[in-house]
């Protein structure tokens, strides 16, 4: 060995990140043709590979938007998140409201020929309710039995009235897996799915790829106007501009942070309001997050603004609340219950008998949000709350141990804004810390479950129970984020969906 | 030795370079030309200027400050992998050139055992088990390093176990500690001190492999490697922010290699114990011979 050459060696792996950095800022974009949609044309598209193709054992939420190439389900989303038509036609309740009869498009088969019936449907929530692994069996337990009427009607029982169930059916509990390859082997469809969805399955590498193309049987079918979609797993954040510039990547979800380099390489970026909203997660059962008034102090102290512009680049919006603006559940009276005012905050502390201050210790999952939480440090300093940040021990969830009583935490929503409720806040809820939940929340739950979507009235008793919980339980609400697609101008019409992705109109050049 | 070492020229550029770091290390950031931790987030994400030598971070806090406040989590942590690694290796090693042929063969398989895991993984996995401390990832890593020190000062005493002097020394009576420490010591001490910088090297790379991965981080305290991960995550607006804490790493470490080098050269004995650590496996074989 020689000692003069080490230091040259070394210098390579800089060198080459000094090039990088210079590559990735450069300018390019996809190259524009003639704008004419291409039948045959696959979207390569940079988003997560899910945890399993199984609906129903699937244990990540963002799986949903994977899932949803190959499945469709009974009922599908609107872009603003209300109910609208899926794998079935239409839907009614009875008098009571605690049964509900879905009726399904007829001649709809699922990729391995077998019917999308009345069967089918009572099988899918069968078995999502007793197998083993099922991770919507809470979901549906609600639903105490399921009846065949006909061929294309089948009716559930429901343990109480409740007019959320369209809703519910619109994510990955409504989504239909075939029951004969369930049947024939329910271990094989985590990585082959069998659906009726938009696409099927041509090929499957396990972390590296999935490759669909379009199913010519899917009841939407005409307006598919991709040939396939190639999903891949999304690209680092610092790489992910030249991924897309590149062509590795048609269309990517990127961070704020990327959103000028993307601009810069003439992409274009899509901000697409989605239910994601940044929160603090807090235990009301350990000192000293037993005191609202500590709580309201803290989120007095925290300049929601400052967060979104510095460690978001400006993509956000302030929120008090689970839901952002626009959304049928949002509630306009909790707009800045909480406005910055470090001398109120101090006040609070005073009142809660923390005249000179008081220390807190903030939990962040990983150093991703790093930059969040440094900056919430130091804009409650002002207010005398001296916060220690402290990462999380790696593969610890919190839902689970709940060993973290403040974490900063981000809620991705529900299909249903009471599901959503009831994650954030019920008894049982993984984002309710403190597994507690007061009476009279419990009762507005229960009140907006039992009005039906369409009724004038529901849109204010589901308000109310908002307002009820988030002016009676500890979690605190940062800001709602947007979700960032970046792509070149040979993608066409991208859809904006509030909750999952969705295909239909969608073309590439 | 060390003198002899010093009259390389590469050996007077480390030291004079590992000096700056301990100093930065003993003063911490008193040498700071502003607080690194104060935000100025009106001026974040800022190149070079006047005020600022090596621009503003993603909160608007002074990179040189806290680059020069990084230096002493950075390298305090890589000294505790290193010392307890001495500890628990340099002792055992010289006691092992004179131990019985069961002992030989169990400590040596032991050693083998723990020389198989990977110190970052491993540092993760006790991290993942006992918190996400620095600390405790870097006691893993020291005991992950000390199986290295004791095949090197094993195979550095096995060569003088058998001189006559030691034997006469025996035969007079000698306690096997004055053996030890009169006999053996001075001459496996220059194995000793290149081991030590090569692993001080390693130890840092380690720390800074961490710390990039978030593991063992204390925001908003700054780390080497925590400042290379965070100003990755920025390149478009600061391109060259991971130059800076990719510099100092790659610096103190070349810095601690170079130095190794030097006394190695400087000193036979040691430099075949060099060799070994390069490959532990090589100087059993020879052993075996």
């Amino acid at each position: 060995m020689t000692s003069r050459r080490r230091p040259v060696r070394a210098l390579i792996p800089l060198l080459l990140l000094a090039l990088l950095a210079a590559c990735s800022g450069g300018a390019g974009g996809n190259s524009s043709s003639d704008g004419t949609p291409d039948p045959d044309g696959t979207l390569i598209w940079g988003w997560h590979l899910p945890t399993s193709w199984d609906p129903v054992a699937s244990t990540a939420g963002q799986d949903v938007h994977a899932l949803a190439l190959a499945y469709d389900a009974l009922v599908q989303q609107e872009d603003d998140g209300d109910a609208r038509p899926g794998l079935a036609e239409s839907w009614s309740y009875n008098e009571a409201g605690d049964q509900i009869t879905f009726t399904l498009r007829p001649d709809l088969t699922f990729s391995d020929g077998t019917p999308v019936d009345a069967e089918a449907v009572r099988a899918n929530i069968e078995r999502g309710q007793t197998q083993s692994n099922s991770t919507i069996a809470a979901q549906l337990a609600v639903i105490t039995g399921v009846t065949v009427v006909d061929e294309l009607n089948v009716t559930f029982q429901l343990d109480q009235p409740d007019y959320q169930i369209p809703l519910l059916m619109s994510g990955k509990t409504g989504m239909l897996v075939s029951p004969t390859a369930a049947a024939a082997d329910v271990d094989a469809l985590a990585i082959a799915p069998v659906g009726s969805g938009p696409f099927v399955l041509t090929e499957y590498v396990p972390d590296s790829r999935a490759v669909f193309e379009r199913n010519a049987d899917y009841w939407n079918a005409e307006n598919i106007l991709l040939g396939g979609v190639e999903l891949k797993p999304p690209p680092d954040p610092t790489v992910a501009v030249a991924g897309l510039t590149s062509g590795q990547f048609d269309i990517a979800v990127v961070p704020p942070a990327q959103v000028a380099a993307a601009e810069a390489a003439q992409l274009t970026v899509e901000e697409q309001r989605v239910f994601t909203v940044r929160t603090l997660d807090v235990n009301n059962t350990v000192a000293p997050y037993d005191n609202p008034l500590v709580l309201q102090a803290l989120s007095h102290a925290i300049d929601r603004q400052a967060l979104v512009d510095v460690a978001y680049f400006g993509h956000g919006e302030p929120n008090w609340q689970p839901f952002p603006e626009g959304y049928l559940a949002y509630d306009e009276s909790l707009d800045d219950l909480y406005a910055y005012d470090p001398d109120t905050a101090a006040d609070l502390l005073t009142e809660a008998g923390h005249p000179d201050g008081i220390d807190l210790t903030l939990t962040i999952g990983s150093a991703a949000d790093q930059a969040l939480a440094e900056q919430i440090q130091a804009q409650v300093a002002e207010a005398g709350i001296t916060i220690t940040i402290e990462v999380a021990t790696p593969g610890v969830s919190n839902y689970i141990s709940r060993q973290y009583p403040l974490y900063l935490d981000s809620f991705s929503g529900r299909e249903s804004p009471l599901q959503a409720l009831e994650v954030l806040f019920g008894p049982e809820g993984l984002m309710n810390l403190g597994r507690n939940s007061p009476p009279e929340l419990d009762a507005a739950i229960d009140a907006a479950r039992q009005v039906p979507l369409d009724d004038p009235a529901y849109a204010e008793t589901l308000q109310t129970a908002v307002h009820t919980a988030v002016t009676t339980m500890p979690n605190t609400f940062l800001f709602t984020w947007p979700r960032l697609y970046v792509h070149g101008d040979n993608v066409h019409d991208w859809q904006h969906q509030i909750g999952t992705v969705r295909f239909e109109g969608v073309w590439v050049e | 030795m060390i003198r002899r070492a010093l009259r390389a020229r590469t050996a007077q550029v480390a030291v004079a370079f590992l000096g700056l770091v301990l100093l930065l290390v003993i003063t911490g950031d008193l040498f700071a030309p502003q607080d690194p931790l104060a935000q100025d987030t009106g001026a974040v994400l800022q190149g070079s200027s006047a005020a600022h030598w090596l621009g503003t971070d993603y909160l608007g806090r002074d990179v040189l400050s806290r680059l020069i406040a990084g230096t002493r989590v950075s390298v305090f942590a890589a000294l505790t992998a290193v010392v307890i690694g001495a500890v628990l290796g340099i002792v055992p090693g010289m006691l092992s050139a004179f131990s019985g042929k069961v002992a030989t063969w169990t400590s040596l398989r032991v050693a083998d055992a723990f020389l198989a895991l990977p110190f970052i993984i491993f540092a993760i996995a006790v991290a993942g088990l006992f918190g996400n401390g620095l600390f405790q990832a870097m006691v893993a890593v020291g005991i992950l390093i000390a199986p290295v020190y004791f095949r090197i000062i094993r195979a550095a005493a096995l060569s003088h176990a058998g001189a006559q002097y030691v034997e006469a020394a025996t035969l007079l009576g000698a306690p096997w500690w004055h053996v030890l420490a009169v006999h053996i010591w001075p001459k496996v001490l220059p194995a000793v001190v290149v081991t030590t910088a090569n692993l001080a090297a390693g130890g840092l790379l380690v720390v800074s492999s961490l710390t990039f991965l978030g593991i063992g981080i204390q925001p908003p305290e700054p780390t080497w490697g925590g400042m290379l991960a965070s100003d990755l995550g920025y390149l478009t607006q600061r391109p060259f922010g991971p130059v800076a804490p990719a510099l100092a790493i790659m610096g103190t470490v070349a810095a601690l290699n170079l130095l190794a080098d030097a006394i190695r050269d400087a000193s036979g004995d040691a430099g075949r114990a060099a060799e070994a650590l390069r490959n532990p496996l090589k100087r059993e074989v020879a052993d075996v011979r």
